[in-house]
């Protein structure tokens, strides 16, 4: 395999985008091939996330990319894997740079919801579960990502504070984030007044529906010879599935195909959770954030949620967690989500991430889960 | 092999939804090796990898493990918020997810509170409160 870097990146604003997502990904793909150094010329192919594009009435929205970035010769295909589409996008770039069949590849993740109603916005995210036999039975998602709430709180007799601390933090992060769709902070008190979507989990529980696009640039280390930037040098590069139905998990206290991709992706990176020195995990929900600490290694089970309360992912804790605001309060954009995690490393490399920086940069981690835990990515990246 | 030979499962999805709009009993499956039991339509065991599932009626009655009171309803259900979205751990072996249309806040059920199947004309498997459910006689 060859030594493959993520040699740029670029990001739009979270939120709400006037323009179609398909110009949004474009923009950022231009953006985040300049950045490299790069001209679209040396793209090889381009990995496209756009899991609701339906909901823009496009479908096949690759080669509308790449022509629009003047390589419409260039082949492209989606990667739909629900909320891990683009980090699975990532994995393909990866398979594709480090085996030699191309020498730089463009991954870029872009989606736009917010032309419709809470309802119909609702309705697409709940598409990523089992529609016969979870959706058909009365399950959102935040329905699905509350059941697993109720085990854990069962199991572990947690307080309301401690996903509030994850709330708390993840909004003073977004807060100095200028890519993220909320940027203020929010109160102890605001969280544990807001009301409640789906026991036990409160609006400030929920991420947001967010439109938004990212973009990076994998690449061979022998292709980029100087790169621009400081490069992030893919360590590990593992996926894992799991059961997707609740009914049939015998552990609810946990997502396995996190725990399956953490020890993939440890064992390729020949590191261990204490080596990694800043984190970017999937916390579509202050619980995702839990879990995830849990069974990526972090901290011992029943010890995620209290982490961010305890001071331990702040910024300035043992392992800063979501720096970025994560996708509680940088935003959600389901298909732009995992490439935007690899954003945020790249930003915490370069020194980009300011009023934000996390004290070391040496190793990072990035965590990205597919609905309620059928799909998992995570990545290791070191400096060189 | 000719489409009529592709392989099947004892039972399609449509037959699943039929079992529980008509009133029970709920179909579901068993793996003849690992002896799993699982509602969902598989065409090999998820737990072990056994290809070949058997038929196997699941039980009416069971006790809830995990679930969440939603104020936001899934689409199918706009009138109906809040309710209860349940994973029920049901006798005799197996899990299901289902909805308790008659609960609706997060104090009207505990886990490990016993639940029974009842037959709806609503969409989705339905639950009540054990005792509930025979008081109404509508025990599937």
């Amino acid at each position: 395999m060859r030594e493959t870097w993520v040699v740029g990146a670029a990001s739009n604003r979270f939120g709400k985008m006037k323009e179609t997502g398909r110009e949004a990904a474009t923009r950022v793909s231009l953006a985040a091939i300049e950045s490299a150094g790069l001209a679209p010329k040396d793209i090889g192919y381009t990995f496209v996330s756009n899991c609701f594009g339906i909901a823009e009435h496009q479908a096949h929205v690759g080669p509308l990319i790449n022509g629009g970035l003047g390589i419409p010769e260039v082949p492209s295909c989606t990667i739909e894997s629900a909320c891990s589409s683009s980090s699975a996008g990532l994995h393909e770039a990866f398979v594709h740079v480090a085996g030699g069949f191309v020498d730089a590849a463009l991954v870029v993740g872009s989606e736009k919801l917010s032309h419709l109603d809470t309802l119909a916005a609702t309705s697409y995210f709940a598409t990523a579960a089992d529609y016969s036999f979870e959706t058909k039975n009365g399950a959102t998602f935040p329905g699905l990502y509350a059941t697993l709430a109720s085990a854990y709180i069962a199991a572990y007799r947690t307080t309301p504070e401690m996903f509030g601390a994850i709330a708390v933090k993840n909004h003073a992060n977004a807060a100095r984030n200028p890519h993220a769709h909320f940027q203020k902070e929010i109160s102890m008190e605001t969280y544990l007044h807001s009301p409640i979507i789906a026991s036990p989990l409160r609006l400030y529980d929920c991420c947001p529906f967010s439109d938004g696009a990212a973009a990076i640039v994998v690449a061979a280390k022998e292709f980029v010879k100087t790169p621009r930037s400081e490069p992030l040098v893919v360590r590990a590069s593992a996926r894992a599935g799991a059961i997707t139905e609740m009914q049939d998990r015998t552990d609810l206290l946990g997502l396995p195909s996190t725990r399956t991709a953490a020890a993939k992706a440890f064992r390729q990176a020949h590191m261990e959770p204490k080596d990694i020195d800043f984190a970017e995990v999937h916390d579509c929900f202050t619980i995702a954030e839990a879990l995830a600490l849990e069974d990526l290694g972090f901290f011992p089970r029943g010890g995620g949620a209290r982490a961010a309360l305890d001071g331990l992912t702040t910024r300035d804790g043992k392992l800063p967690v979501n720096s970025s605001g994560g996708l509680k309060a940088k935003g959600h954009p389901v298909s732009a989500t995992g490439v935007s995690q690899v954003v945020e490393v790249f930003e915490q490399f370069n020194g980009l991430a300011k009023g934000r920086e996390v004290p070391r940069t040496q190793t990072a981690l990035t965590h990205n889960v597919g609905a309620t835990g059928g799909s998992c990515s995570v990545h290791i990246f070191s400096r060189r | 092999m000719s489409s009529e030979n592709l392989p099947a499962a004892p039972h399609t999805i449509e037959e699943w939804v039929h079992s529980y709009e008509q009133g029970g009993p709920l179909r579901g499956f068993r793996c003849p090796e690992c002896g799993l039991l699982t509602a969902t339509w598989n065409l090999a065991c998820p737990r072990c990898g056994q290809v070949g599932l058997l038929e196997h009626a699941l039980g009416s009655a069971g006790k809830v493990v995990a679930f969440t009171v939603l104020t936001v309803p899934g689409d199918e259900f706009l009138n109906d918020a809040p309710y209860a979205y349940v994973v029920v751990e049901l006798d005799g072996g197996g899990r299901i997810t289902g909805w308790m249309p008659s609960v609706r806040t997060v104090e009207g059920l505990t886990i490990g509170e016993r639940v029974r199947f009842v037959p709806s004309y609503k969409p989705g498997v339905q639950f009540s409160r054990e005792a509930e459910a025979r008081d109404s006689g509508k025990v599937a």
